[in-house]
């Protein structure tokens, strides 16, 4: 039954995690009722296997629940396009909350919550309408998320690999955050520094401004790489080299903001990692910006450590799975000998 | 052969449109009673009316999310199976549907004899 586990599996990809349940158990059930009564109790493989072409490619059995005449946005892109809608509304609101957070703190500026809510009512239906617009031309070319060779074949039905499951929550947050850290580096970069208090002094950090365009790649290339994550829904080969590509990239930017904000420090005598601390006794005659720029070296020094361990960890998946493959190629081959 | 082939292919998508149509009234014809998934579609298959798995497992989700159908899982048998039945708004349904069928069926074989003269 290992082909009939794939396929619900492969189904269940395309449903809602609320409704998967219930919805796979009886898709299961039917699958063995209609086994049963055309081939008995134990068909074989190759039944089973007429039986899910029959049933159709995974994605149009789960789209089959989700009804949609004259369509916009068909099937075939809708579990996308609802969530890159979710995505746009959370980047749009949390920008939103920003600039706002932003003005309040650093100039001091109130709103009336009517202006509040009025700008909403026109940045979320502005920005989903783009959204719509971009996947009514997806559906106009008629573009699939996922490459399909002609015919359907359940024989190729990937396997049940928790490993290749993409986490589409972290993806997600990963995503809406790149586009808020983009959308600050890109337009406010004098905002990104610190405060003395509210309301109070505020230094913009010299060494991001100076990297912003640095910055603003690994950005850009990390919204688009989460795009691709979601869009592919699996770790394959290539998302796995992309990543750990992209991920160098980062250590090359961190690594120089690190170096940069050392050669900055160390212009002011305070160069060395330990040397915040002293920076911190310094406050009362007012060496904010030492403090500052010692908390930021630091935060990018942590990201640096992070993100090279990721590239290990990633490397070592890669291998994993690798070798895990060919050792399933070489036992099928013993077994046909 | 090409346009044979269109033809058939408009044929066909004219009759799946003219039996979606009808599917609703099938299915809870049969549903009086309790039935899960597959025993319906053998049931409306025995009687004449074939319908694939795809399209009503997804019919009686949403029937049920209607509120004209309820339904329950029972664990007795050989596998699990969600059993399916009218409910009472269901049953008034199917009785007012069964009547504009009726009406339908004799208002179309009026105009197909008639042929518009």
């Amino acid at each position: 039954m290992n082909l009939i586990d794939r396929y619900i599996h492969e189904v269940g990809r395309y449903i809602p995690r609320r409704k998967r349940g219930d919805l796979l158990e009886e898709l299961r059930s039917s699958l063995g009722d209609t086994l049963e009564d055309r081939y008995g109790e134990e068909p074989s493989e190759s039944q089973i296997e007429d039986l899910l072409k029959e049933m159709g490619r995974p994605r149009e059995v789960a789209a089959s629940y989700y009804p949609q005449s004259q369509y916009l946005v068909g099937p075939a892109l809708y579990p996308l396009f609802r969530m890159v809608a979710w995505i746009v509304v959370a980047a749009v609101l949390g920008a939103q909350v920003l600039a706002w957070g932003i003005g309040l703190f650093l100039a001091g500026e109130t709103y009336a919550v009517l202006d509040m809510i009025s700008s909403l009512v026109n940045s979320v239906p502005n920005a989903l309408g783009w959204v719509l617009l971009t996947f009514m031309v997806l559906q106009y070319f008629d573009a699939k998320p996922y490459l399909e060779e002609e015919s359907w074949d359940p024989g190729k039905l990937p396997a049940i690999e928790p490993d290749q499951e993409v986490n589409r929550g972290e993806t997600i947050v990963g995503l809406v955050f790149g586009i808020l850290f983009l959308v600050m580096v890109s337009f406010f970069p004098q905002w990104i520094g610190f405060i003395t208090a509210p309301g109070g002094k505020f230094y913009p950090n010299p060494v991001i401004l100076d990297n912003s365009l640095l910055i603003q790649i690994a950005l850009m290339v990390g919204v688009g790489f989460n795009l691709i994550l979601l869009w592919r829904n699996r770790w394959e080969l290539t998302t796995r080299l992309l990543r750990i590509i992209l991920n160098i990239y980062n250590v090359f930017v961190l690594g120089l903001l690190v170096n940069d904000h050392t050669r900055w420090l160390a212009a002011r005598g305070s160069g060395g990692l330990l040397d915040g601390l002293a920076a911190i006794e310094g406050l009362a005659e007012g060496g904010w910006e030492l403090v500052g720029l010692h908390a930021f070296r630091w935060a990018f020094l942590v990201a640096l450590i992070v993100t090279s361990i990721e590239i290990l960890v990633s490397i070592y998946r890669l291998v994993r799975n690798q070798l895990k493959k060919d050792f399933s190629v070489r036992d099928a081959v013993v077994k046909i000998e | 052969m090409m346009i044979n082939n269109t033809q058939s292919e408009q044929y066909q998508k004219l009759t799946q449109e003219l039996r979606r149509g009808v599917l609703v009234l099938a299915a809870l014809s049969q549903l009086q009673e309790e039935k899960y998934g597959y025993a319906l579609i053998s049931r409306l298959a025995e009687k004449g009316l074939d319908i694939e798995q795809g399209t009503i497992y997804p019919l009686l989700r949403r029937l049920e999310e209607q509120g004209l159908l309820v339904s329950e899982w029972n664990v007795e048998g050989s596998r699990p199976r969600r059993y399916y039945q009218l409910s009472e708004q269901g049953d008034e349904v199917l009785q007012d549907l069964a009547e504009d069928w009726r009406q339908l069926t004799q208002v179309m074989e009026f105009l197909l004899k008639d042929g518009g003269n």
